[in-house]
């Protein structure tokens, strides 16, 4: 039985070290679809956090009864409970975003990072430290569409949160607006963080 | 067979719990959402009657002119809402949901028309899944503004009621500027608004002139 983590080794882990799209490559889909706008990143970030969260705590409450076999049927219901609930808040009070963001605060049900916290951790853990897990790697993702957000909005509408910061003569690079965009400055931002601060397995080699 | 049992029971207990949180969740926001959709219906409407309204006036303000001076009615081909001046009785125009296939995926918009059907008051495009920056801007003014006075008519053998032409190349009143960079687009969007005015202009305006809706006879 490995030593239990301390609460700042399972910060470290998820905002870094195990960094879920960085290093995990995880939840790929939906860094690409939403890093268009700051503000609509920020608020798939909260979303994901909270589900994230909410989901390692309720999985790591219920881990002692939840029968070995039946386990990721329950995983899955409380995970698209979570979702479904923050979409109806994000529609009532946060309309425009709601729909700017489409399909893919459902889609938060099928993101590999929260299930994926849930049968590594949560399934194995005390409450807290789940929880803290989940806050962390939520915050790990939010970092990454954070930084992918802040350089697409800027090149791609010449605003950041909505506000003109390109000076006037700014053509803007309608690439960063698309999909492809993403896929470079996720791959450049990747590649960076590899090369610069590489893991321990990494340097090995 | 116990163990099986439990899991069933389990099952069953969580998805209770669960579905009834969500359910609740989605009792207490339920007006709100419907109040969202429908006040951001009701602002198109207003804007495409020309109906002037500042564009960040707070929703009860704007339900309140709406249901002052807009009135929804049934007709044969889809609703109809038609617009009254400022007295609430001379009408103003109307306004009718449009929609066609665009370049990526379908396009909704709406299009209000003057009092006699003789010219458009205001478009808007308010869902699509054009190319954000390039055919995405069909919804900024600068696009819908140009159809602003644009007059119809009945669409007679291969002419249409308006034309998307080059920016800037437009001679006639209703060769209107295309979206550079999205010809697409703009192909699609001459198509499909010029079929639904077509549309407008033989059927709907009809059934209007059948309820006594429609001045000109």
């Amino acid at each position: 039985m490995p030593k239990p983590l301390s609460n700042r080794e399972i910060f470290i882990k998820g905002l870094w070290n195990d960094n879920p799209v960085l290093r995990q490559v995880l939840g790929i889909c939906s860094t690409l679809a939403v890093t268009n706008l700051m503000v609509n990143t920020l608020v798939m970030n909260a979303g994901l956090i909270f589900t994230v969260a909410m989901s390692s705590l309720t999985v790591s409450i219920l881990r002692s009864y939840t029968p070995m076999r039946i386990r990721m049927m329950a995983q899955t219901l409380i995970i698209a409970s979570y979702v479904i609930i923050v979409d109806i808040l994000i529609k009532s009070y946060l309309p425009d975003i709601s729909e700017a963001l489409g399909p893919y605060v459902g889609l938060i049900i099928t993101n590999c990072i929260v299930m994926g916290r849930c049968e590594a951790f949560a399934r194995n853990n005390p409450p807290w430290p789940s929880f803290l897990d989940g806050i962390a790697v939520g915050f790990g993702y939010a970092l990454v569409l954070a930084s992918i957000a802040l350089v697409r909005e800027p090149l791609g509408f010449g605003t950041l949160l909505g506000f003109r910061i390109m000076p006037q003569g700014f053509t803007p690079w309608t690439i960063m607006i698309m999909a492809p965009g993403a896929f470079f400055t996720l791959g450049v931002f990747a590649w960076f963080v590899k090369a610069f601060f590489p893991q321990a397995t990494e340097e090995k080699r | 067979m116990r163990k099986r049992l439990f899991s069933i029971a389990y099952m069953f207990v969580l998805t209770l719990f669960f579905t009834s949180m969500v359910s609740a969740v989605k009792f207490f926001n339920e007006k709100k959402i419907e109040t969202n959709q429908r006040v951001k219906l009701q602002r198109i409407i207003l804007s495409v009657l020309d109906v002037p309204i500042d564009d960040d006036a707070p929703d009860r303000e704007l339900v309140q002119v709406f249901n002052e001076r807009v009135k929804a009615i049934e007709v044969k081909g889809g609703t109809v809402y038609v617009g009254y001046g400022q007295d609430g009785r001379t009408v103003r125009g109307y306004a009718f949901s449009i929609g066609g296939p665009g370049f990526w995926g379908p396009i909704y918009g709406m299009v209000g028309v003057g009092p006699d059907a003789s010219q458009i008051l205001g478009i808007a495009f308010y869902k699509h899944s054009e190319t954000p920056g390039l055919g995405a801007r069909i919804s900024e003014p600068w696009f819908t503004k140009q159809f602003k006075g644009l007059p119809l008519h009945p669409i007679k053998g291969g002419n249409k009621i308006f034309y998307l032409k080059p920016e800037g190349t437009g001679k006639e009143p209703n060769e209107l500027d295309a979206v550079t960079g999205a010809t697409g687009t703009s192909r699609a969007v001459e198509t499909f608004v010029n079929q639904e005015l077509d549309r407008f202009v033989r059927k709907i305006r009809g059934a209007l002139k059948n309820k006594g809706m429609d001045r000109d006879a």
